[in-house]
């Protein structure tokens, strides 16, 4: 059981890293980001595809995350332009459909050039043993990585006059204005920011287990799930939100399978947003 | 205002009538362009469906496949499990599509959800589809798919029959829509598409009217989807995708023109011309399609139809 | 809606508009602070053209509008309203904190409480000092006076006229008349979207038609 648990840990941590990121992007700009798993599985191919060609792990995987970042920076000062150019709900309707655009591109690219099969970052020791139980390093590397980009970020937002400005634009967007803080932006810092949280989540992924066809539809699916069923109000609910679904769903894998799971979990989603629509970020601090 | 004698639409309808029903002349025995004519015809009618749904009521609807393959899977697991006939399956799989469009609908509108998270609901519920399929593998072999070859429905097994009976689904469609459009129910869609609140203070129900443009379009969505699996010799879950259904109908429907009668019929004809160039490219086609969805949200929104009016200055319908 | 006006404000001056409901202040400060955009004319401050600029362009500049809706950040303290308030000023952002918490010192005593935790007096009090933060060359206030008692009212004025003496220009758009008048060297009388009357406060204050319709004498 416990090998399980510290698996959906390690995977609750990378939707957590999602989930924030989209939810910044959402409460910020304005937008939802359909495309938000490809963020992720962009950083991680890039790490494995470097890793691959001979570079040293730890710089490949600062490249990959590197290349979210930048995939994201671009995405908003190109594709989501228009998107920005509207408000509330158009915006928000039009920047759905172009990210969901987006992923099909994504998509379809990465599964036309790098075809299926895993691609893995390899490590170079198997596993360590901590209190007596036997952990791969790689759920250990995966874990340190998440919780550190976290603890950045939240040092950044709480203690950065920038990370609170970025907060007072979630806060209340006219206010902001009225200080000088400029909300158009900020969005692309923090759509930068959120990629580059995503893009940690994919090479942790890489690390951590594979990066399949199907790895950045699922990675959007789960944040969203994060995001909407934890409707949660800071940073650190929306990391332990994300553990809770990662285990959650680790163990109810195991016993009912994965596909039920996802159908619970899909449902569970569905239910939250019929019965509180306004689950996905009210404010945060 | 001066009616016309004949109203333009039917004409219209006449004329598309007259051209689609010449079409499996033109292409002879190839089996090829006869699944590529009758997709076409398949896909009109999804597109006919989502203008209802989206177009008239703006319900963003992104489970058009999943409501397809409800329909299909419905009614060819009934079809081997029980023994029934598979007309009998391939109505009560629309009746299945039916209600779960109009509950989704129904839903949303009294809960207040707005364009998004009715988007995001219906997303769920294409991927708790595709994983329903996935999971109950005993009843619906999963990812293989099932084949419907044999299953006693003769009529949609020649290709030049099936088409036809593609084709009368399409025109009886478009007919209903021109009808709904003349009627009480047009000026309320038209009501509703511009302010939804005004239109409530107008005295239109706008609930009743959203419930039925997502019913009727549901319904319409499944037997088109139950008949073609039939017609296609086997249905799987990857027919029935997103990106198998859901983004095609996008397409067309924003090629083609929102809100307008021919919409769906020119989206369907352009969306079968591209669709047959890009087939070369394999695995590429995704990246096309979702392309060509960011490029026409972004530049042609409005259609086929709209750009035609403007050149020929007619009220093309 | 505003249609046709002209308005002066001289460096270091109080300038007041007063009016009934409707009759365009707001639509007035917002077109300053360039959340709406005048369909024609023209906005000069010192030269330059704030007509057209953003909100966050022409608070940079030091045009500072506090909104009768305060529009303050209610999950932050204090300490972080003001803080964010002098953004875009950071440099001398220490001697405006000495200097607003000196004007209100009930702000100093809840520096670390959270926004919308206080009284609406008190919120008063921090919109007016967040503007202050930003050490602003004009200060363009939506009657403050909202929703304040009587007594907050003239405490709130007293500090005003604090910050007037330190010779900020400032603009006010007021409900309370008298209060305007006697802060406000100049006063324009908005009706419906049109100026009726301006001059000196003091003028205005002899004038008959304004003695009826905003004092109550006559």
């Amino acid at each position: 059981m416990i090998p399980i648990i510290i698996d959906g840990v390690v995977q609750g941590l990378q939707f957590s890293l999602l989930a924030v990121g989209i939810t910044l992007i959402y409460g910020l700009g304005g937008v939802l980001n359909l495309a938000h798993g490809q963020f992720a599985v962009i950083g991680g191919v890039t790490a494995a595809l470097l890793i691959g060609g001979g570079m040293n792990v730890i710089l490949a995987c600062v490249l990959g995350v590197l290349a979210s970042g930048l995939f994201g920076l671009i995405v908003d000062r190109s594709l989501l332009l228009p998107a920005y150019r509207y408000k509330g709900e158009e915006r928000l309707l039009l920047g759905l459909i172009l990210t969901l655009g987006l992923s099909f591109v994504v998509d379809g690219y990465l599964n036309y050039r790098v075809p299926d099969a895993a691609l893995t970052v390899q490590l170079p020791y198997p596993s360590v043993t901590v209190a007596g139980i036997t952990i791969r390093t790689a759920s250990v590397a995966t874990s340190v990585l998440a919780i550190l980009a976290f603890l950045m970020l939240g040092a950044f937002l709480k203690g950065t006059l920038l990370g609170k400005a970025v907060r007072s634009i979630i806060q209340n967007e006219v206010g902001a204005e009225l200080c000088g803080i400029s909300a158009t932006r900020t969005r692309t810092l923090i759509v930068c920011l959120s990629a580059i949280l995503a893009g940690v989540g994919g090479v942790a992924q890489g690390v951590f287990s594979s990066l399949g066809s199907e790895l950045g539809v699922e990675l959007t699916i789960f944040a969203l799930i994060v995001a909407v069923v934890g409707g949660v109000r800071s940073i650190s609910g929306t990391l332990v939100a994300g553990i809770l679904l990662g285990i959650v769903n680790a163990v109810a894998s195991f016993y009912i399978g994965t596909y039920l799971t996802l159908i619970i979990l899909l449902a569970a989603a569905m239910l939250t947003i019929l019965v509180r629509p306004s689950g996905m970020l009210a404010y945060w601090t | 205002m001066r009616q016309p004698r004949i109203p333009t639409g039917y004409v219209t309808l006449g004329v598309v009538g007259a051209v689609l029903a010449l079409v499996p002349l033109a292409t002879g025995d190839s089996a090829h362009y006869a699944r590529i004519t009758t997709l076409m015809l398949v896909y009109m009618t999804y597109a006919v469906a989502f203008n209802m749904i989206l177009g008239h009521t703006r319900q963003l609807f992104l489970c058009l496949g999943a409501l397809a393959g409800s329909a299909a899977y419905v009614s060819v697991v009934l079809t081997r499990e029980l023994e029934l006939s598979p007309w009998t399956t391939i109505l009560l799989g629309t009746l299945v599509a039916g209600a779960l469009g109009g509950m989704f609908s129904y839903v949303s509108v009294r809960r207040g959800l707005g364009v998004i998270f009715l988007g995001i609901v219906t997303l769920a519920f294409s991927l708790i589809f595709q994983n329903l399929i996935y999971g109950l593998r005993a009843l619906t072999n999963g990812e293989t798919g099932l084949v419907t070859k044999g299953m006693g429905l003769s009529v949609l097994e020649d290709q030049r029959s099936s088409y036809y009976v593609i084709f009368g689904v399409l025109m009886l469609s478009l007919f209903v829509y021109q009808l709904m459009m003349r009627s009480r129910i047009g000026v309320a869609f038209r009501a509703l598409s511009d302010d939804e609140y005004t239109a409530e203070l107008a005295g239109i129900d706008v609930t009743s009217y959203k419930v039925l443009a997502a019913s009727v379009g549901s319904l319409l969505i499944g037997f088109v989807g139950a008949l073609y699996g039939y017609r296609n010799g086997f249905i799987s879950p990857a027919i029935y995708s997103l990106a198998g259904i859901d983004i095609v109908v996008l397409i067309t429907l924003l090629v083609g023109g929102m809100r307008t009668l021919l919409g769906p019929v020119l989206g369907g004809v352009a969306f079968a011309v591209v669709d047959e160039l890009v087939r070369p490219f394999g695995q590429l086609t995704v990246l096309v399609y979702g392309m060509l969805l960011i490029i026409l949200f972004l530049t042609f929104r409005e259609g086929l139809v709209s750009v035609l009016r403007k050149v020929t200055k007619l009220d093309i319908p | 809606m505003l249609r046709e006006i002209s308005l002066e404000v001289q460096s270091g001056e109080a300038v007041g508009v007063i009016g009934p409901n409707g009759s365009g202040k707001t639509t007035l400060f917002k077109a300053i602070a360039g959340m709406l955009r005048p369909k024609s004319g023209k906005i000069l401050f010192d030269g330059l053209r704030l007509d057209g600029l953003h909100t966050p362009d022409v608070a940079r500049r030091g045009v500072v509008y506090v909104p009768a809706e305060r529009e303050l950040f209610p999950q932050m303290t204090v300490l972080e309203n003001l803080e964010l308030g002098a953004y875009a000023n950071p440099r001398d952002r220490d001697d405006q904190f000495r200097f607003v918490f000196s004007l209100f010192p009930r702000l100093a005593e809840r520096k670390r409480q959270l926004a919308e935790s206080m009284s609406g007096g008190e919120q008063q009090m921090l919109a007016i000092a967040r503007g202050v933060m930003a050490k602003p060359k004009v200060l363009l206030l939506d009657e403050p006076s909202t929703g304040l008692a009587p007594l907050l009212v003239a405490e709130m004025y007293r500090q005003l006229s604090q910050l007037k003496a330190q010779g900020l220009t400032i603009l006010l758009a007021e409900q309370q008349v008298p209060h305007a008048l006697a802060f406000c060297e100049r006063t324009y009388v908005l009706e419906n979207g049109w100026i009726k009357l301006s001059g000196r406060s003091s003028d205005l204050l002899g004038d008959p038609a304004i003695k009826r319709s905003y004092l109550g004498v006559g």
